[in-house]
């Protein structure tokens, strides 16, 4: 439709207004429900992991079965009962708080969408270990991409992949490695160079790798882009965070690290007068 | 990658605790608890910025005191008036808007009411006409604030010409079209804020940065009034998406809630998707 009088279009939505139009499928009531030319039921449903399934829907592409039992292993390192972890913090503050077992653990999951930690920091993991690699094959040496990165923060090797809070060292990494050997996947030249960065790094600053440049690495050299790894580790921390809430949800309402008032240490404007 | 050294499966992994210093309290600048004599978890008196929270109930208003708990002082009365208005304008994305679908949809299938503000607020952190645009619509304004908005307007557009875009384009966060055209509701409550004695010089250029774009059908949009306003008075930018989700809150779980007390056929649900999803089945 085109108004008359401003000859405005609004052709792309009056096309689309109550109408869905699906470049992947949908159910159709009574016949099947397809995906991307799958029917589920006949062609998924006892015949493909759960794994491959989220990966399928992430990005479009079926993974073989040992590349989404790969990811399925990076899921379990993510989902650590710990409670001292941001997120999964938050599913025992839910658990303590009596919310539901949903909302807790999807708002630690949501948590993880940050830039200090968590999901949100593969974006940048794989974009560096791609961009690591795009400057090595064009000359330069692992030292060199190590002192640009470093250069950026002010001297640190503040590569996302690379060092990691609260520890030095990832227990993560040789779990996986392991998971990788026994799938038989070789190291893949984005593996390679990460973990030509890891020794040098190790020398030089004392730091090494962590998940993130491992798992990075890894994935670049199955052919993920970054924007695809987030999407499909989307809610992986989500597990742990309802094993927090679980430990909580079992005990006594509120009383996971309560704190007394003089726990909090204000230091704003002392109390005054309202105007 | 010949020239680099193949992993070693004796590689050695350690792990150990890295040497910083958390801090043994949280501190706050915002709240203060005075504790009961009687039990240190209880508090006897609530300080808000140094204000009793009892006294401001009973002589301030809500927005007054929202106001307060991000600038840390009250506003003056002009500061006030602009504030108010503005939450008031945007108290309600409408119900076409996606995040108050999301409210919808969550509402109809008899969530507990309580999930119905974490699931809309989730959808309205977007990027597109959500708190998740005003925060570059805040510094893109801060940025160029000392720029001439007639130039600037016309740079952009000449810039990105009139391609054949599908769907709406922002020519710079905060400011577009809006379905194709001028969004008129934004435009209407840009010009009732603007007359408010507290609208100050980033309203006013964003205002003539509007009216250049005007010309090719775009304009002030939502996000774009709200930055501006939020930036004359004083908000931080990181500031601004929280603001943007508290003021638009009301609306979206209004909707949300009054679907709740409906059955699954009170929203519609169209025909199965047209798809142009090739067959795989009898691929190899």
């Amino acid at each position: 439709m085109k108004d008359k009088k401003s000859a405005v279009s609004t052709s792309i939505w009056d096309h689309n207004r109550g109408v869905v139009r699906s470049n992947i499928g949908g159910w159709v009531i009574g016949k099947g429900v397809v995906n991307r030319g799958y029917e589920m039921m006949e062609d998924f449903v006892g015949k493909l992991s759960y794994m491959q399934v989220v990966i399928f829907n992430a990005t479009g592409r079926m993974p073989e079965r040992r590349l989404a039992d790969f990811f399925e292993a990076v899921h379990i390192c993510l989902s650590w009962p710990d409670p001292r972890i941001w997120c999964n913090n938050i599913g025992a503050l839910g658990g303590t708080s009596r919310a539901s077992a949903l909302a807790s653990t999807l708002a630690g999951t949501l948590a993880t969408d940050a830039r200090s930690y968590g999901i949100r920091p593969l974006l940048e993991g794989l974009a560096f270990i791609q961009d690591a690699l795009r400057q090595y094959k064009e000359g330069m040496s692992v030292e060199d991409i190590v002192r640009k990165e470093a250069a950026r923060h002010g001297g640190k090797p503040s590569m996302m992949g690379y060092a990691r809070p609260i520890a030095k060292g990832d227990e993560r990494v040789p779990a996986l490695e392991r998971v990788r050997e026994e799938k038989g996947f070789p190291v893949g030249e984005h593996l390679a160079l990460a973990f030509a960065i890891n020794d040098h790094i190790a020398q030089v600053y004392s730091e090494s790798i962590n998940v993130n440049g491992y798992v990075s690495a890894f994935w670049s050299d199955q052919g993920y882009t970054p924007e695809e790894a987030y999407r499909i580790m989307a809610v992986g921390v989500s597990s742990g965070v309802t094993a927090c809430y679980l430990d909580t949800r079992g005990k006594p309402a509120g009383t996971f690290l309560p704190m007394r008032c003089e726990d909090i240490d204000y230091q704003g404007v002392p109390p005054r007068e309202l105007p | 990658m010949s020239d680099l050294e193949p992993l070693p499966a004796s590689r050695k992994f350690t792990v150990s605790r890295r040497p910083e210093k958390f801090a043994d309290r949280i501190t706050t600048r915002i709240w203060l608890e005075e504790p009961s004599s009687e039990n240190p978890y209880v508090a006897k008196a609530s300080y808000c910025h140094g204000y009793n929270i009892l006294e401001l109930a009973s002589k301030r208003s809500f927005s007054d005191v929202i106001y307060l708990l991000f600038r840390g002082e009250l506003p003056n009365e002009h500061e006030a008036e602009l504030f108010a208005s503005l939450m008031v304008s945007f108290i309600n994305p409408g119900p076409r808007h996606a995040a108050t679908r999301a409210a919808m949809n969550a509402g109809v299938g008899k969530t507990d009411p309580s999930n119905i503000l974490p699931v809309a607020l989730s959808i309205f952190g977007g990027e597109h006409l959500g708190s998740g645009e005003v925060e570059p619509a805040l510094r893109w304004l801060r940025k160029n604030l000392k720029k001439s908005p007639q130039d600037l307007a016309r740079e952009l557009l000449h810039t990105v010409g009139s391609s054949d875009r599908e769907g709406d384009f922002h020519v710079a966060p905060g400011f577009g079209s809006f379905y194709g055209s001028i969004d008129e509701m934004s435009s209407a409550i840009a010009e009732q804020l603007l007359r408010l004695p507290a609208a100050g010089p980033v309203m006013k250029w964003a205002a003539e940065f509007s009216k250049i774009l005007n010309t090719a059908q775009m304009g002030w949009l939502s996000t774009g009034v709200v930055a501006a306003t939020l930036a004359d008075l004083g908000f931080q930018p990181r500031v601004a998406p929280g603001i943007f989700q508290i003021m638009s809150a009301p609306g979206l779980f209004a909707h949300g809630i009054e679907l709740a007390s409906k059955p699954l056929t009170a929203m519609p649900f169209p025909g199965a998707a047209t798809t142009s999803s090739r067959s795989r089945r009898n691929e190899g």
